[in-house]
């Protein structure tokens, strides 16, 4: 006899609310209540370093960042650490997963080793690499001067211009595992036998690789860039033990300041609250096709499927 | 007569010797590139101050390997200025505690209320499932930067601000929509077939997931602890913001604190650093399989 496992029984209904109403009341909540709350918050005056009485100002908060030439300058560091890591990235990612589908002995080794660096905390990569790039006793001066690359020390996180380009280094390192293994698993799934008739046809590796796999890898490719995008664009940790230099309570560095530690610094430094809230949700808004395309992703596989 | 076709030809004796010195170098430079910064900081941890700070940089290995900065740490020592001048031992011990006991708690419980829900979404229809999964999922891309901010005042108000159970509150509810994903995977991969044979046999739904559900995502609910507990364990944002005495700091924020700070060496904050990668690293070595099906799965297909 076969069994309708949907039908929508009363029995099976206080089932499924025994479990998901606590999950709803408890993310209902602690995180859309509060977020409904924030974008009240952000229209008002509200600063916890004045006392009064916070005042409805309606989009005054809104129209004070978008005028503020920092709320831009900070928006496109942002961009700039986004666009500089996924290349960086996806690009190392895809040498490596070209290096670890070639069977060799140790192969499983090299895999688990090449990937640990993910698994850390990125606040300790941060310090990590603040000590190897040190100017006095760091380890990349060691090892370019004892390769005679370098005459003498070179301090190389003090220059402010470039320090953003470490921090997507950084940033680089603590994420490139991630792509690595959608890759990996994406050439994985390319049939071998399309490869042999490639080559059977007298197609060089570099034209199977340019016509057949590099094709079949594209969706491998969106889901990896997706991802790190929505890391990089809310990268925090990273520039917090590199350069930003606030840990102590003493001032942000002005220099790698992305949207994330600026908004850090507007709530919690500054405790001008209504603004803070008010740059919360407009890093809201510009993270919401990214958002949208990663959500619909995962809706369609559990949901529709 | 044997014959190979093109693609089965074995390759010439040099070419094949070629390939593997070109993969080995490779291998070489990943190695360098992914495992030389863990190296290096394991290493300064263990040198003397004479060595550590001679430059150039003489020896990649310590010639005397000493434990000193990790005893100098974990007894009184060095002092760091956060608020007033204290000995990292207090910190390090208790933040220690305090990073074991919260992942632990929060992943445990994270593990349990997603293996239901996530055999709800897998398996369950009803009104409003669409809607429900949607915004638990939309949690995950967006900056939480909108809920934290009003969150700050809310844990306040509670009395929930820098005590763990705060902060395991706050991670339970933030790891929710991972796992409640991986689990929904999960369990849509057990074959309903078993399922449907034991509700033949008048299994109702609670004796399903005891006695069916349960064993058969083992594997799955191992991953989605791992997954959890190095997720709480790297965590810097929410117990920076929703803690601030030694009493419920985690390891994560200690580090920070450390850095910068004259009074610490740079020994003893290497030390705290391989201190706080330690357990990640080695659920990495060692669980890589699980860690990599958990954060992975569904990516793919």
């Amino acid at each position: 006899m076969p069994i309708d496992r949907n039908r929508g029984t009363r029995q099976d209904l206080v089932f499924v609310a025994v479990i998901l109403l606590p999950l709803i009341i408890l993310v209902g909540i602690l995180i859309y209540f509060p977020a409904i709350d924030s974008l009240i918050t952000s229209f008002t005056n509200e600063n916890l370093r004045i006392r009064r009485l916070p005042k409805f100002i309606g989009l005054k908060n809104y129209s004070k960042l978008i005028e503020n030439s920092e709320f831009w300058i900070v928006t496109a560091r942002s961009l700039l650490v986004v666009s500089l890591t996924l290349p960086l990235e996806l690009l190392i990612s895809l040498g490596l997963a070209l290096l670890l589908t070639e069977v060799f002995p140790g192969r499983a080794m090299v895999r688990t080793l090449v990937l640990l660096p993910w698994m850390l905390p990125p606040i300790v990569n941060g310090f990590l690499w603040g000590w190897l790039l040190n100017g006095e006793y760091g380890a990349l001066n060691g090892l370019l001067y004892q390769m005679g690359i370098i005459d003498e020390y070179v301090t190389w996180l003090r220059n402010p211009d470039t320090q953003i380009i470490w921090v997507a280094v950084v940033q680089t390192w603590t994420r490139f595992a991630f792509p690595t293994i959608i890759l990996l698993a994406g050439l994985q799934s390319i049939p071998k036998d399309l490869l042999d008739a490639a080559k059977v046809d007298g197609a060089s590796s570099w034209q199977s690789f340019k016509n057949i796999v590099l094709p079949l890898l594209m969706p491998s490719f969106a889901v990896a860039l997706t991802i790190e995008f929505i890391a990089a664009f809310q990268i925090f940790d990273v520039i917090w033990t590199l350069t930003a230099g606030g840990s102590a309570g003493g001032a942000i560095n002005p220099f790698t300041k992305t949207l994330m530690l600026y908004n850090y610094e507007l709530v919690f430094r500054d405790l001008r609250i209504g603004l803070g809230a008010a740059l919360s949700y407009l890093i809201l808004f510009l993270s919401l096709g990214v958002a949208i395309v990663f959500v619909t992703r995962l809706y369609n596989q559990a949901v529709k499927s | 007569m044997i014959y190979f076709n093109k693609s089965q030809m074995p390759l010439s004796f040099n070419h094949y010797y070629i390939r593997r010195i070109w993969i080995y170098l490779f291998c070489a430079i990943a190695l360098l590139w992914a495992i030389g910064p863990i190296y290096w900081i394991f290493v300064s941890s263990i040198s003397t101050r004479m060595e550590l700070y001679a430059t150039p940089i003489k020896s990649w290995f310590p010639s005397e390997p000493t434990w000193d900065a990790y005893i100098r740490l974990f007894q009184g020592g060095g002092k760091y200025r956060g608020g007033d001048v204290s000995p990292t031992e207090g910190l390090m011990w208790k933040s220690l505690f305090n990073t074991l006991f919260v992942s632990i708690v929060s992943a445990a419980f994270v593990t349990f209320l997603s293996t239901n829900a996530g055999y709800v979404f897998a398996r369950m229809k009803f009104k409003g499932k669409g809607v429900i999964f949607f915004f638990l999922m939309l949690m995950m891309p967006l900056p939480l930067w909108v809920s934290i901010i009003a969150l700050f005042f809310m844990i306040s108000n509670a009395g929930l601000i820098d005590t763990l159970t705060g902060m395991i509150l706050l991670f339970i509810v933030f790891l929710l929509p991972l796992g409640i994903w991986l689990m929904s995977t999960f369990v849509r991969e057990i074959n309903p077939e078993i399922e449907e044979a034991a509700i033949v046999d008048g299994c109702n739904r609670w004796q399903l997931m005891r006695w069916i559900i349960y064993p058969l995502s083992k594997s799955g609910m191992a991953a989605v602890f791992l997954v959890s507990l190095l997720t709480v364990w790297n965590n810097f944002l929410l117990p920076l913001i929703f803690t601030r005495s030694p009493d419920s700091q985690m390891l994560t924020v200690v580090l920070s604190l450390f850095v910068g700070q004259y009074e610490v060496a740079w020994e003893d904050m290497a030390a705290a650093a391989v201190v706080t990668m330690l357990p990640p690293f080695l659920i990495a070595l060692f669980f890589q399989r699980f860690l990599i099906r958990g954060m992975t799965l569904g990516a793919v297909k």
